[in-house]
């Protein structure tokens, strides 16, 4: 009600009772030739040539980098086709059939300690490019271009915080695989320079705090530490991880990089570990299916898997004369897409399927709730009100540019006033 | 399976304006179970008359409000009127009318009652746009109406069972026999439970002081405007009375606090949501400024009460904290001078005023 709102129900106790179903072998195999942040892309295979695991097939070019693709499977390229994307478009896709060999390509070799211990921070920073490795905390940025800063970096912080309802992938890969995570951060602090690694969970983590701690037993040559912040939203978010972790405060919109500190989602540094130990790119990755409108499963399934795919192996929708509402992603941020034919990409971290329910927007009532929740502190009721009013400059005063679109503001309005969906509409407002 | 498009984000909160509505009805209840008990059906008339004249013509302003589609038939146009119509068109004026209602003395003529909640229900709220857009407390319009056009009435509509017939206590100050002695009449104990003449729901402490944790508990009342504006007339109150009885300050400050409709006012009227501003500091501010105009009011005034009118002043000030050049959700240094500055003012104010000294 009137008050701060920072905790959300999140779900998430229910989908790590679940156990994780493998599906590696889907017959074929999906690649996104272009995505949101790579307007274009070619690929450099041809229809009928035999690719094999790891191998480039294909480039997506953004506005100041480049982005290889790769096959996660061995087999034949089929052709084309259209399927929705990450980002709820639909875009080209280049299909690879499976044969089940999975021959990896004959130059990918594990990498040995010494020549490991050996890599300097360009090549490392390579390695990491050539991987095609993106932040697969959701932002999608590559992952190279932070490691390649040139400004001198104390800290780099594995955030592992996962503040969304209904996600449990990051929870997964600490809990299985601690290893990877902590020698990606040590890959990651060789890369930029730093001398100090942070690991941030939530409060209530406990056993993860725990398994990473036996973990690190076994590293006592680093400076890496197993921290822990609160159980909020949006705590995930890297200026309030920062701030909670290390005690930086860092001005929105400042490079991170300027303050000394890199932040990487703990599954962005696992992808560096195999690139870098193994020379793979990301295979495989969890991904849950969840909400009240389809029949709950974990999977752990290979990059390129169909989502209608993984739909049908988990049961189906549920209720099916209700409408339904399809995200990629979280509940408070996540894509909205339309249709269930979704190639799974390494950014792709979870389905939710919810049963419509119609909202009616009440007059608001001044009761300041998205006023006191707004992580930002600005204030979404008079932004809502200036851009009702159409006024430009009453929104730039707001600072409306700050927002994060957290979605806190309409999680918590009484009135179900859709106050996110304002702020979006008077943020393009005011850059008109 | 059909799918719809949706925004983020997708879950929404347990939260509702009803309840925030249903809360306040509930946390009135100790307030209106013992003005009923108090004054019988003389209540239990006020609140019902109250009720059905501000749920009705809350009804009837918004059918007008409204334009009826091009239907076949009188009864489905005027239907057509009222499909957005929901549940807070009821509770939000029954909030008011229940409140208004609890302001009222209990003699006060019936059709004084329907002046006055027309008058707050129209004027006060609907021909600002209604529910969520009107600027003044919509009980407090009313009730300063009614006491300003129809004054007479109110004379001798205070039920007691005293000596000065038909006046509270705080015009027993006023016009009486003055401070220390009336104490002799109204304990500060009986001021506590109600056993004194006054408005229906604002003699009771003992209630108010119920429905207030409900409401705070339950987050329903933002604690700021409660918590400012009582300390702050606590404050100054207590350097009036340093000031003029030295050695009753304590019971001077606890006299003030316990009668008149200061606490009724504090827990029902300001908390308000509405006509509150919408920020931390601004809330704050808003609260100190309505406790100390209160104390000013009672202590330099023409009225021995003030809470009314300092609410509705302070609402017409409301858009002034709000404006969006320096209204924030931080507490910033501007605000702690600020609020200081304001209140050791006032403090001051008060402290060389009372007692007549300039």
């Amino acid at each position: 009600m009137i008050t701060k709102t920072r905790c959300i129900p999140d779900g998430k106790k229910e989908l790590k009772k679940l156990p994780v179903v493998m599906h590696t072998d889907a017959p074929y195999l999906y690649y996104p030739v272009t995505n949101a942040r790579c307007p274009e892309g070619e690929t450099c295979v041809r229809g009928g040539q035999f690719v094999k695991v790891g191998e480039v097939i294909g480039t997506r070019k953004g506005a100041f980098f480049e982005q290889p693709m790769h096959s996660t499977v061995s087999g034949e390229v089929v052709g084309y086709e259209k399927h929705v994307d990450q980002s709820g478009q639909l875009v080209d896709c280049l299909i690879i059939k499976n044969d089940f060999k999975y021959e990896v390509l004959e130059t990918l070799t594990d990498r040995t300690e010494e020549e490991i211990e050996a890599l300097t921070r360009e090549e490392l920073v390579q390695i990491v490019k050539d991987a095609g490795l993106v932040g697969l905390g959701g932002s999608a940025f590559p992952t190279y271009i932070k490691l390649a800063t040139k400004h001198p970096i104390d800290v780099v912080l594995a955030n592992g915080v996962e503040c969304e309802p209904n996600l449990i992938s990051d929870y997964a890969l600490m809990m299985t695989k601690p290893k990877r995570v902590i020698d990606g951060l040590i890959y990651a602090m060789k890369a930029a320079g730093a001398k100090r690694g942070v690991i941030a969970i939530k409060k209530k983590y406990k056993e993860i705090k725990e398994r990473l701690n036996f973990a690190l037993n076994e590293y006592s040559g680093y400076d890496i530490q197993v921290v822990t912040v609160g159980n909020y939203y949006p705590q995930g978010w890297e200026i309030l991880t920062i701030k909670d972790a290390l005690g930086i405060k860092i001005p929105q919109k400042d490079l991170l990089a300027k303050h000394g500190v890199l932040n990487f989602n703990v599954s962005t540094l696992a992808g560096i570990e195999k690139a870098v130990r193994h020379r793979l790119p990301i295979l495989e990755r969890y991904i849950s299916l969840s909400g009240d409108g389809i029949e709950n499963k974990n999977f752990r399934a290979r990059i390129g898997t169909l989502m209608s795919d993984l739909v049908e192996l988990a049961g189906g929708y549920k209720d099916k004369e209700i409408p339904k509402v399809f995200i990629l992603g979280g509940p408070m941020m996540g894509t909205n897409v339309t249709q269930d034919d979704i190639v799974m990409t390494h950014t792709t971290t979870s389905l939710i399927v919810q049963n419509q329910v119609e909202l009616i927007e009440e007059p608001c009532v001044h009761c300041a709730s998205c006023v006191y929740s707004c992580p930002v502190e600005i204030q979404p009721v008079q932004i809502m009100n200036a851009f009702k009013a159409r006024d430009k400059d009453t929104i730039k005063m707001l600072e409306v540019d700050k927002c994060i679109e957290c979605g806190l503001c309409s999680f918590v309005c009484p009135s179900k006033i859709h106050l996110t969906e304002y702020m979006r509409k008077a943020k393009s407002f005011a850059k008109k | 399976m059909q799918v719809v498009k949706n925004t983020s984000p997708y879950v929404r909160k347990d939260v509702s304006t009803k309840r925030m509505m249903i809360d306040v009805l509930i946390a009135l209840i100790p307030v209106v179970f013992f003005s009923i008990y108090r004054f019988g059906w003389d209540a239990l008339i006020r609140i019902v008359v109250s009720l059905v004249v501000m749920i009705g013509l809350e009804a009837v302003a918004f059918g007008i409000m409204h334009r009826a589609k091009r239907v076949e038939g009188r009864w489905e146009r005027l239907k057509s009127r009222y499909e957005t119509y929901t549940i807070n068109n009821i509770t939000a004026p029954a909030v008011s009318a229940v409140i208004f209602a609890m302001l009222l003395p209990s003699k006060l003529p019936i059709y004084a009652v329907i002046i006055g909640a027309a008058f707050a229900i129209i004027v006060g709220k609907m021909l600002f746009g209604g529910l969520g857009s009107n600027i003044f407390n919509v009980a407090a319009v009313g009730r300063i109406f009614i006491g300003i056009a129809v004054a007479n009435m109110f004379t001798g509509t205070y039920v007691g069972t005293d000596l000065i017939a038909g006046g509270t206590a705080l015009t027993a100050v006023r016009t009486g026999a003055g401070f220390p002695y009336v104490l002799n009449s109204y304990s500060l104990i009986d001021l506590f439970i109600g056993n004194v003449p006054g408005s229906m729901g604002e003699i009771s402490a003992l209630a108010i002081l119920i429905g207030m944790v409900y409401l705070l508990i339950r987050r329903s009342a933002d604690f700021r405007v409660v918590v400012s504006s009582l300390a702050t007339f606590t404050i100054l109150i207590f350097l009036a009375g340093l000031k003029l009885y030295p050695g009753q300050a304590f019971d001077f400050t606890l006299f003030h606090l316990l009668s008149g409709g200061l606490l009724f006012g504090v827990v029902f009227m300001v908390t308000d949501p509405v006509t509150s501003p919408i920020t931390r500091p601004g809330r704050w501010l808003y609260g100190l400024l309505v406790g100390s105009l209160v104390v000013l009011i009672r202590l330099f005034g023409a009225y021995p009460e003030g809470m009314a009118f300092a609410l509705l002043f302070c609402n017409m000030l409301v858009p002034l904290i709000d404006y969006p050049q320096w209204a924030t959700n931080k507490f910033k240094p501007a605000f702690f001078i600020g609020f200081s500055v304001i209140l050791i003012t006032f403090a001051l104010v008060v402290y060389f005023g009372v007692g007549g000294a300039i």
